[in-house]
């Protein structure tokens, strides 16, 4: 179920209802009706992905159970990586085996070798990364001794697969979001309220601001041989922010879900295009995943408390290992690495955004935009020679872009009311003082964004990016 | 409750603003679907996306046949759904003598979305339960019905743009001459013949001819040049249900027409005023003896 369907907007409200009917003392009642609600959610895409949900749950709540009866080492440890072999190997096969398997098979040919691999037709399900990781890190919470074993199987299964960020995050952590079912949550006006506005600036985020720059972008990205440098260039420029206004699009309509339900979700984006080195960038853009991959995969690795260039091969590993994440394909690879590069550049030149201020941070800020937008470039294209023909036809044969003036106004309009926003969250400029004080404004705010929303969003029920990762 | 009245009220004054804005804007199409449900009353009738807009040049087609010509194609308009919608609002004010509708393989082949585009035509909801037959299809009817606003969800930008920025300049009984363009399509391709059928589609066309038939309107699908090569059986689909129908069809796609002249064509799918003007003339000529017989 898309949150931008009509199927949503019915089935939400009457969770809420049937919700907040049950008394908020009978925790456990109301934790049944989001189990069941959640998994109702996630089997409207293919009701045979949800033994994934539930095996994925059974393992790591098994394993964190056996983790918590142990009491060798020796023991512990088998446990947590039984956990993390089954999840990663179901999402091996899913996600990544085609992949590996075609890639295999290429060397093997230029070795003068074959291999057949069996070949499966499986599709990849909905947010089976968000949730593996998710769940995943809960295993080795435990381990760590982080967090307490949870033994209350609904409480632990509505924890993996809770509807508003199952299946594109925010990625939770258990220490947060675990506790919070334990919590009652009492009705209260001004947090629904608080939550529907999130909800609403989502929604402006993901159908006007995302979908209308897809209309041009996909056009562009998706018939490459057909357009010059200059179309090239505007839809290079476009998808940053069709994709910001997708994903934390999606991350605010799923904070404003759960906040209306009394559930507080972690911050998944914190204006990330205000940037000015690549490492701010990533404690900006989708900061559960990039602190996920920070506590689980380059810490373990030794960090930065190691040698200078065992630093720099911690820091690329762990972001080729993130762009691989976001799917199989040599596009994200080389979007990882980029990136993992461009960190190991900063630490090596020692530039932080605490070193610079006035013109030279802004000079900082536009090398920084520029460079995320090109290694967007490669996140985007089809595959990697479509990228490099659109990187050499920006730089080559730079003509008239394709145009689409409508299209370009309704753009234009809400990446204004975008910036105005962000800036006066960055800045903190009074004015945001008026919207949050006065509950009028409040209420004009919320009437005219659904109105503006209904007029310019593009409301034919599009996926969500970060659904397919 | 605030927000529930609040919302019901912005919305139904929206909706008048909109409306407002749509009867006076200046765009593309906006015009030209204010003009086919208020005040069409030519003889002959030319329909179809903007193949049909940017291809038929009204005064020269009227001239040879001495009868007057209006060219209401649609641009994006995209396939039979839209025509049909659009027969129903012509219908109700006026009977042409003659319909020429311009075919294409979206007029019978399956897509994604085959009701896309019949969104633009949403201002005008409510008026003609024929029309709104589509919307029902499209499963658009109680968001239109509930939303005033999100009638114009569609063309609001262009709608808006259009009260600044005139693009009727040049305009002639409904053709929009297109300019000199910047280039000339490079190569000539082979276009596949499309395998998918769309049943559904198939229904709609034989549901436009009966409305013709039913109001004694003389019917003649027509297949302008495209820089395509072609199969001779890339139509045969809309040829048989043309033939059982006894009614004329002209093809000037598969008979290869300007496919040595690159110059005349803005893009592989459309003519540029140059080309359509010439065009316009072999049209006039075949129309008038098919008029004749």
């Amino acid at each position: 179920m898309l949150f931008n369907s009509i199927a949503f907007l019915l089935f939400f409200p009457i969770v809420c209802v049937l919700y907040y009917s049950i008394p908020s003392r009978q925790v456990k009642a109301r934790n049944l009706l989001l189990l069941i609600a959640s998994y109702y959610f996630y089997m409207n895409w293919e009701p045979a992905y949800a033994l994934l949900l539930l095996t994925s749950t059974l393992v790591t709540y098994t394993a964190s159970l056996g983790i918590g009866h142990f009491e060798e080492k020796q023991k512990k440890k088998a446990c947590l990586i039984s956990s993390i072999v089954l999840n990663l190997s179901i999402l091996f096969m899913f996600k990544y085996y085609q992949f590996f398997s075609s890639n295999v098979d290429v060397v093997m040919q230029l070795l003068g070798m074959r291999i057949y691999f069996p070949e499966f037709n499986l599709l990849l399900p909905v947010g089976i990364s968000f949730y593996t990781f998710q769940a995943l890190g809960y295993s080795i919470d435990v381990y760590r001794g982080s967090t307490k074993v949870e033994h209350n199987f609904t409480r632990y299964a509505l924890f993996v697969s809770f509807f508003p960020q199952l299946v594109a995050g925010p990625i939770e952590r258990s220490n947060r979001l675990l506790p919070q079912f334990r919590q009652r949550h009492r009705f209260d006006y001004e947090a629904v309220m608080a939550g529907v506005r999130l909800m609403v600036w989502g929604y402006f985020m993901k159908l006007v601001l995302a979908d209308r720059c897809g209309l041009y972008v996909d056009s562009i990205f998706n018939n490459v041989e057909k357009h010059n440098g200059g179309s090239f260039l505007v839809a290079s420029l476009l998808f940053p922010f069709q994709i910001y206004g997708d994903f934390a699009g999606y991350s605010l309509i799923a904070i404003g879900v759960a906040r209306v339900l009394g559930f507080q979700l972690m911050e998944n984006f914190s204006r990330p295009y205000f940037a000015s080195t690549i490492g701010e960038f990533w404690h900006r853009w989708h900061i559960s995943l990039s602190t996920w991959f920070r506590d689980y995969v380059y810490i373990p690795l030794g960090g930065n408390r190691v040698g200078r260039l065992r630093n720099y091969f911690n820091l690329l590993v762990t972001f080729i290992v993130s762009g691989i994440w976001h799917g199989a394909s040599w596009t994200f690879f080389c979007w990882g690495a980029l990136h993992g590069m461009l960190l190991c550049v900063e630490k090596a030149f020692r530039i932080s955004k605490t070193t610079y201020s006035g013109v030279e941070k802004l000079f900082h800020w536009a090398v920084t935009f520029v460079l995320v937008c090109f290694a967007w470039i490669l996140f985007r294209a089809n595959n990697l020679s479509e990228a490099v023909l659109v990187i050499k036809g920006i730089f080559t044969h730079l003509g008239t872009p394709k145009p689409e003036t409508a299209n370009f106004i309704a753009i234009g309009l809400a990446l204004t009311l975008l910036l105005g926003k962000e800036l006066a969250e960055e800045f903190k400029w009074p004015i945001r003082n008026i919207a949050s004080e006065s509950g009028l404004v409040r209420h004009i705010y919320l009437v005219l964004m659904i109105a503006y929303i209904i007029l310019f969003g593009v409301l034919g029920g599009d996926q969500f990016i970060y659904f397919q990762f | 409750m605030f927000v529930a009245i609040g919302l019901f009220s912005v919305d139904r004054m929206g909706g008048m603003a909109m409306w407002w804005v749509n009867q006076h804007t200046q765009d593309t199409s906006g015009p030209k679907i204010k003009y086919l449900v208020n005040d069409v009353h030519e003889d002959v009738l030319l329909m179809g996306t903007s193949r049909c807009n940017l291809h038929y040049v009204p005064s020269i087609i009227s001239d040879s046949l001495g009868l007057s010509v209006y060219n209401g194609g649609i641009d994006r308009s995209n396939n039979i759904y839209a025509h049909y919608l659009i027969l129903h609002h012509v219908l109700a004010i006026h009977t042409p003598k003659v319909i020429c509708l311009e075919v294409m393989t979206y007029d019978f082949t399956e897509e994604a979305d085959p009701f896309n585009t019949v969104t633009f035509f949403a201002p005008y909801f409510g008026i003609n339960e024929g029309a709104d037959s589509i919307f029902r299809l499209a499963g658009k009817y109680w968001k239109y019905r509930v939303s005033h606003l999100y009638r114009f969800n569609a063309k609001a930008v262009s709608n808006i743009a259009g009260l600044v920025i005139n693009k009727q300049k040049g305009e002639d009984h409904g053709y929009i001459p297109c300019p000199h363009p910047a280039h000339y399509p490079s190569s000539l391709e082979h276009s596949n013949t499309p395998e998918k059928v769309d049943r559904m589609k198939l229904e709609y066309i034989q549901k436009f001819i009966n409305l013709c038939q039913a109001y004694k309107i003389k019917l003649v699908f027509m297949i302008s040049p495209m820089y395509t090569a072609v199969d001779e059986h890339h139509y045969d689909v809309l040829k048989t249900i043309a033939q059982r129908n006894e009614i004329p069809f002209l093809d000037y796609h598969t008979q290869g027409l300007y496919l040595d002249h690159p110059e005349y064509f803005k893009d592989v799918e459309h003519l540029w005023d140059k080309g359509a003007r010439l065009y316009s003339s072999i049209f006039a000529s075949d129309l008038k003896r098919i008029l004749e017989r």
